[in-house]
């Protein structure tokens, strides 16, 4: 598997959207490291600016201000170090199941068998044997999430940027789905940034915690998870600990969520 | 068509009220039941066609009768008298003939329409330049530069061919701008992301999100081919379908225009029900991601 390419770097980085009339300051001054190998939560209430940090860091959007670098090299545009999984499925329609996994690897000129050996084995893992031929959109929306994570798996990124990608799903698939993720990371070596609105899923996966406030967004809380990733299971979920954990966070945003728009 | 089996059909209507629930919407399937309705329309039109013309309500130069249509049909594909067909050409050599003007304008039209879009909406100097040309195109009736391609192109085929293809280019490239511009941001950002460079992108992304627009664009395309070719075939247009309905004027023919009238109406409905069938096959996707 791939070690990671450097510490993920962000010094006072803000992006502000120019609208019609109105401009928007989405992201306020973030000061960001994130080592290799971590699973970094990224909480928050909707249009907290969690999604623009995670385009930020994926190269689809520059920062209005300040510098993201990864190992030292600021981010240009998109990289397959850098896989995203977007918050919904995503698959390409016009192809098969088994081609949308392989499509990394064919983007950089993989052979056919290898592209073949490669789709099986990530689709296996994410639990799709059998499903290569299916056309996307004759999966349930838990399957194409999951095709759509075994696609970017299979291209072996250093860096996974998740996008709420388990949000639209129903609580038991999530469950399961997150319990493969963990899986899928402990020993991989790879380092994740995982962007959710609820608090106990962002407990339950990560290794840390950030909390951004409402617009624009700022880190007001950045705390390492007290339960060992090693015991992450149903039983996890009710331990006072943890639940003491999620209660505090879920209370800090209660405190930091300003009712008023400020303009 | 046997008369007789439109009348069966139409029985087999008369008694499945429109009122749904009836005892014959069970037994009729959806499809069956629509091709019923079709059929007695059908009927319903020929009778009046038929009833008019026996009553000589208007004269028959005015308004043939079926049969004669039927007669001219028949003629179109027999020797008759000596004569080969209708003015000269087996009616099969009309339609040939037009087919392929309408093929070739169409053909270079896609040909062209496909790379020219996809220059339009990709390359903004390109689109501010040559937008507004596509669009001057687009809203010229064709008739009004066919002197222009006939003096340049000659009274053959190429000015034909040059009338269609001007005719047929415009709905191309606009529907390849409109699908470009409809390609939905984060599918090519997980391209991107998935380590795509610009011109991957526009193979495994941007061709195929562009292939329903750009069908709805070729059919529109042969549409007004359609239209447009009677216009193309009123200078030297024999052999063509669209030709021989001109000829028709000079002699009253009333019966042989009706005739092409219906000969091009079929055939034009034919190409697009091929169409879509392609459609389908090709782009399964849509409407369902």
């Amino acid at each position: 598997m791939t070690t990671a390419g450097g510490a993920i770097e962000l010094h006072g980085v803000g992006r502000r959207f120019a609208g019609r009339g109105a401009t928007v300051d989405a992201l306020a001054g973030i000061d960001l490291r994130i080592e290799p190998g971590e699973f970094v939560s990224i909480v928050g209430p909707s249009g907290c600016g969690k999604t623009t940090l995670l385009q930020l860091l994926a190269g689809f959007l520059p920062p209005t201000v300040g510098t993201v670098t990864v190992g030292g090299a600021p981010i240009t545009g998109p990289s397959p170090d850098r896989g995203v999984v977007f918050q919904h499925p995503n698959l390409f329609p016009w192809k098969s199941v088994r081609e949308n996994v392989a499509l990394g690897p064919r983007l950089r000129g993989a052979s056919r068998a290898e592209r073949r050996a490669i789709a099986d084995r990530y689709l296996d893992l994410v639990g799709l044997d059998g499903f290569g031929d299916a056309a996307p959109y004759e999966l349930s929306g838990g399957m194409q999430q999951r095709a759509q994570i075994a696609r970017v798996l299979a291209n072996d990124p250093a860096v996974l940027l998740m996008d709420e990608p388990f949000g639209a799903l129903d609580a038991l698939t999530r469950e399961r789905l997150q319990d493969e993720l963990l899986r899928i990371w402990r020993g991989s070596g790879k380092t994740v940034l995982f962007i959710t609105h609820s608090v106990e899923e962002a407990a339950y996966l990560g290794t840390r915690v950030l909390l951004l406030s409402p617009r624009p967004g700022r880190i007001v809380l950045d705390e390492p998870v007290p339960v060992p990733v090693d015991g992450r299971n149903a039983a996890v979920r009710t331990t006072p600990e943890f639940t003491a954990f999620r209660e505090r966070i879920a209370g800090r945003i209660g405190s930091d969520a300003p009712p008023a728009v400020t303009a | 068509m046997s008369s007789r089996a439109v009348t069966n059909v139409a029985t087999a209507v008369a008694d499945d009220p429109l009122a749904s629930g009836g005892a014959a919407t069970r037994r009729l399937a959806p499809w069956a039941r629509r091709n019923a309705y079709r059929a007695l329309s059908l009927a319903v039109l020929l009778g009046a066609w038929w009833t008019v013309t026996e009553l000589e309500v208007w004269s028959e130069l005015f308004v043939p009768k079926p049969t004669a249509v039927w007669d001219r049909f028949v003629d179109g594909v027999t020797v008759h008298d000596g004569q080969t067909g209708l003015s000269g050409y087996y009616l099969w050599e009309h339609l040939w003939a037009s087919l392929r003007r309408i093929g070739l304008g169409v053909g270079l039209a896609i040909v062209a329409g496909i790379p020219l879009g996809l220059l339009i909406a990709t390359v903004r100097p390109v689109r501010i330049v040559l937008e507004p040309y596509v669009n001057f195109i687009r809203s010229l009736p064709p008739l009004a530069y066919f002197s222009l391609l006939i003096i340049w192109f000659g009274i053959g085929d190429a000015s034909k061919v040059w009338l269609i293809f001007l005719a047929a280019f415009a709905p191309v490239a606009l529907s390849v701008v409109s699908g470009v511009q409809g390609i939905r941001r984060d599918r090519v950002d997980a391209a991107l992301a998935l380590g795509a460079s610009r011109s991957q992108v526009v193979r495994h992304v941007t061709l195929p999100s562009v292939l329903p627009e750009l069908f709805t664009g070729i059919r529109l395309a042969l549409g007004f081919a359609w239209t447009t070719i009677v216009a193309a075939e009123t200078v030297d247009g024999l052999p063509g379908i669209g030709g021989l309905a001109w000829t028709t004027k000079k002699f009253q023919q009333t019966d042989v225009a009706v005739l092409c009238i219906v000969v091009i109406g079929i055939t034009a409905i034919a190409m697009d029900a091929a169409l879509k069938a392609l459609e389908r096959r090709t782009v399964p996707w849509q409407g369902r991601a």
